[in-house]
Formats: C-alpha cells, sequence, structure tokens
C-alpha cells in the first residue's frame, strides 16, 4: 500500500475540554510517501497529542488525512489499517500473554494464514533482536524487550505510516542503533516523536518542533533544534 | 515484573495439562460443579468432595507449595466464619460445615484449573468453548490486565516502601493514606491507554479465534464424560437418587 501524502494536517486545533487552552493549535504540516521526519518538543508540547489525533483516538478540529483517507469516527478503521502506532508506555499496546501471538495479532486479523503470520512476526522480531523471545510470556520481558516486541507488532503489517511515540525510550545504546538502522530501511513515511535527537538524526531528514502546542520550526538542520530547544548537553 | 499471578497460570505440571485448553476449562468446571453439588452432611459427600479436589490437583500438577498457600487462604477466609457461627447460633455446626467444605474445594478446584492453564491457553480454551465472544475477550484481557496491574500496584508499594522509610513512621502512614489518589488515578488512566490501544489495534473487532484453537481428541472426550459422571454421583447423593 502506498500514498503520495502519507499524512496531512490542514489547521488542526485538539483541545481536551470546551473552555480549555487548545494542546494543539492550528498545526499544519504534511509528511509525503517515504518521507521521515522526527517530532521534537519539550514535555507537554503535545508531540503524543499530535500522533494520537492523527490516528482519530483524540477529537480535534480542522482537517487531518491519512494517505487520502480524512480521520473522522467513520473512517476509524480505513486510516488505523494504514497507520503502525507504537505508544509511549509498550505494555499499554501487548494485548496478548506470548510475544509471537502479540506481533502476529495484526497480520492475523487482515485475514493472513496463521503459519504465514507466525513466520512473518517471528521475521519481524528477529529483525528488532528479541527474535529468541518469540515463545516467551510478555511479563517476563524487560521493558525494552516490551517495547521491541511492540515495534514488532507495528511493523509487521507494513503499514505506509508509522507513528512511533518514543520509539528509543527504554532500549541500551546497541539496541537504539540496530533499531534506527532498521528504520533507516524501512519503506513507511514516518514520524517520530522523541526526545533523542540523536537517535532521530540517523534516519529523519526533517525536524518538526512543537512549543506549547504550535510547530514552531519545520526543517532538515537538526543543529537549530538542537540549540533552541536545549537538546545537547 | 513478576508477581505471584503471572507464576500461578501454567505452573502445574500434570496429566491434565496434556488436554485440550477448552477440555482443562470444561473438566474443572464440572468439577467445580460437583463438588457444590455434594451434601456436606453425609460421608459419601464429604469422601466425594475430598477425592474430587484431590484427585484434580494431582491430576493437573498443581504444585505443593500453591496447594498449600490455597490452603492456608480457604482456612484464613473460611475459619472465622466456621468457628463463630456455633456460638451465635447454638449447636448449628451444619450450615458452617457446608459454607466450609464447598468453599474450600471450590477454590482448590479452581486454582488447581489454573495452574493446568496458561494465558494463551485460557484464550484458546474459551474462545472453543460456546462462550459468547465479547463474554471471553472481556474475561482474557481481564486474566492479562490482572498481571500489569498488579505488577503496578508492586511497583507503587515498593515506592511507599522506599519513600516511607525515609520519613519516618508519620511518612510511611502519609504515603498509605494518599495510595487511593496515587494507584486509583494511575490504574484508571492505564484503563484508558489500553482501552485506547484495543481501539487502535483493532481488538474489540476481531474474531480472536483466527489465533488458533486446539482440536479435541478422545482422551479429551474421555476425561469430560468421566467428569460428568462424578457430578452425576454429586447430584444422586444430594437428591438421595442413591444410598
Amino acid at each position: 500500500m502506498s500514498c503520495e501524502q502519507a499524512l496531512v494536517f490542514d489547521g488542526v486545533t485538539v483541545r481536551y475540554g470546551p473552555d480549555t487552552a487548545p494542546v494543539l493549535a492550528d498545526v499544519a504540516f504534511s509528511l509525503a510517501a517515504r518521507e521521515r521526519a522526527a517530532l521534537v518538543g519539550l514535555n507537554g508540547s503535545g508531540k503524543t497529542t499530535l500522533l494520537m489525533a492523527a490516528v482519530g483516538l483524540i477529537g480535534h478540529e480542522g482537517g487531518i488525512r491519512v494517505c487520502g483517507t480524512p480521520v473522522a469516527k467513520r473512517t476509524a478503521a480505513e486510516v488505523r489499517g494504514k497507520v503502525g502506532f507504537l505508544f509511549n508506555v509498550p505494555e499499554d499496546q501487548l494485548l496478548f500473554p506470548k510475544v509471537i501471538e502479540d506481533a502476529a495479532f495484526g497480520l492475523l486479523r487482515r485475514g493472513e494464514a496463521r503459519t504465514e503470520a507466525y513466520r512473518r512476526a517471528a521475521e519481524a522480531l528477529g529483525d528488532l533482536g528479541v527474535g529468541r523471545l518469540a515463545e516467551w510470556p510478555l511479563h517476563n520481558l524487560s521493558h525494552g524487550q516490551k517495547q521491541r516486541v511492540a515495534l514488532a507488532g507495528a511493523l509487521v503489517t507494513k503499514p505506509p505510516l508509522l507513528l512511533l511515540d518514543e520509539p528509543s525510550a527504554g532500549l541500551d545504546p546497541p539496541g537504539r542503533l540496530a533499531l534506527a538502522r532498521l528504520l533507516d530501511r524501512l519503506d513507511a513515511a514516518m514520524l517520530v516523536a522523541t526526545h533523542d535527537l540523536d537517535f532521530a538524526v540517523r534516519f529523519c531528514h526533517r525536524f518538526i518542533a512543537l512549543d506549547a502546542g504550535r510547530i514552531v520550526y519545520d526543517g532538515g538542520d537538526a543543529s537549530t533544534v538542537r540549540r533552541t530547544w536545549g537538546m545537547e548537553e | 515484573m513478576r508477581t505471584p499471578w503471572h507464576d500461578m497460570w501454567g505452573c502445574g505440571r500434570g496429566p491434565a495439562g496434556r488436554l485440550a485448553p477448552q477440555s482443562r476449562i470444561l473438566a474443572g468446571a464440572i468439577l467445580f460443579a460437583a463438588c457444590m453439588a455434594a451434601p456436606a452432611g453425609t460421608v459419601p459427600g464429604i469422601i466425594l468432595v475430598a477425592a474430587t479436589t484431590l484427585g484434580w490437583i494431582a491430576a493437573c500438577g498443581m504444585p505443593r507449595r500453591a496447594a498449600r498457600s490455597f490452603a492456608f487462604l480457604g482456612l484464613a477466609m473460611f475459619l472465622p466464619f466456621f468457628l463463630l457461627v456455633p456460638l451465635l447460633v447454638k449447636g448449628r455446626f451444619a450450615a458452617p460445615w457446608d459454607v466450609f467444605l464447598h468453599g474450600m474445594s471450590g477454590m482448590l478446584v479452581t486454582a488447581a484449573t489454573v495452574t493446568a492453564l496458561s494465558a494463551s491457553d485460557l484464550r484458546r480454551g474459551l474462545l472453543a468453548l460456546p462462550v459468547p465472544r465479547v463474554i471471553s475477550a472481556v474475561l482474557i484481557q481481564i486474566v492479562h490486565q490482572t498481571a500489569e496491574l498488579l505488577a503496578e500496584t508492586e511497583r507503587v508499594a515498593a515506592a511507599v516502601a522506599v519513600r516511607g522509610r525515609s520519613g519516618g513512621g508519620k511518612a510511611a502512614l502519609r504515603v498509605l493514606a494518599s495510595l487511593p489518589r496515587v494507584w486509583l488515578p494511575r490504574i484508571i488512566d492505564r484503563a484508558d491507554r489500553v482501552a485506547a490501544a484495543m481501539e487502535l489495534r483493532g481488538y474489540a473487532e476481531t474474531d480472536l479465534r483466527v489465533l488458533g484453537r486446539a482440536a479435541l481428541e478422545a482422551a479429551d472426550v474421555a476425561v469430560i464424560i468421566v467428569n460428568l459422571g462424578v457430578l452425576a454421583l454429586a447430584a444422586a447423593l444430594r437428591w438421595r437418587w442413591i444410598g
């Protein structure tokens, strides 16, 4: 599945209550097919909210389109079929007791035969360095291992758009490097919310900075992002 | 983080573990019903309940440590009632004995069944039985998420222990008193996030049987028939069809 514009935000505003200040204010940007952007900003700047709004988990004003499909209640299933999503707490999205079952779920629900789904899930787990854990119960894994399993579940269906919330959090340095290399090899468009700019620069060529729910920088200069938002030691 | 909840599921190493998951659930449910139906006031009834409970514990290969823990839990739950009621209602031992025997055996049979099932087995078994899909999905998530909630609770308790001790007894009490305000919002927040993930991953609208199911074999049918026989015997003793 491919699309010219993987993700379009057109004047998007999000509020958590009718009389509250917007968490996202008039956000507008687009992400082309196979384009990779890092979404950066301080804590509470609206990164997670933006990702959640992109898949219709949070209501919004303005227009959001995923591969040309407008994000709305009636199109939610279609939109989510085109997106691989990683939550910032991996435990939240792991819904099955065994690693391989969770990783294969996305394929099985799309009608893939069980053997093939398990084979591809095992492959995805292997790519993320957790192939040997396929038969393990999820509760035996460390945070970093759960993060990789959740990622495998998001990547296994090869969606055209990946929305990843802090994918490098909890990974050890070799794991971060391996993940950056893996993401760099993928064909999907990506929007990666992260505080880890060293990780992001390995595969992202665009940086979108949020401050208090507004886009304050959108460009390819990582050093500007580092300088301006204090993302350097 | 591992908790005793995690350790209990599927820890049994008995022959019942070789049955199809749906047979293990069904066999456990039938024996539970038999223990509830058998009369506690007659010797044959007591022998039937004891034999059924011990036999199922052995068949499931329930570890001794787990059996001991559950026996103690049962004693803690039912013994005060057992000891107090005769004092309150003079000479009436029958009712507390009834509650004690049925409660204890029901709990042990259920616990033994749990030790014969891993969480994956529970899912496969429930989905193969004629249980409404929504109920199966909810039960499966309850078991899975309980593990996560217990781990969360242990993390909060660990934080309470560490932070409480550093400030002395009063501080410990203050932290303990704030637990409902700390733990509950965290759990509600987590429930929200899990619900969002389920929605996003299409969990609710997917027929979970796509994840695979186990076929019944002759041994499964034989065990179910034997267990139904035990249930029939318990019913016969209860309603005095025999003896």
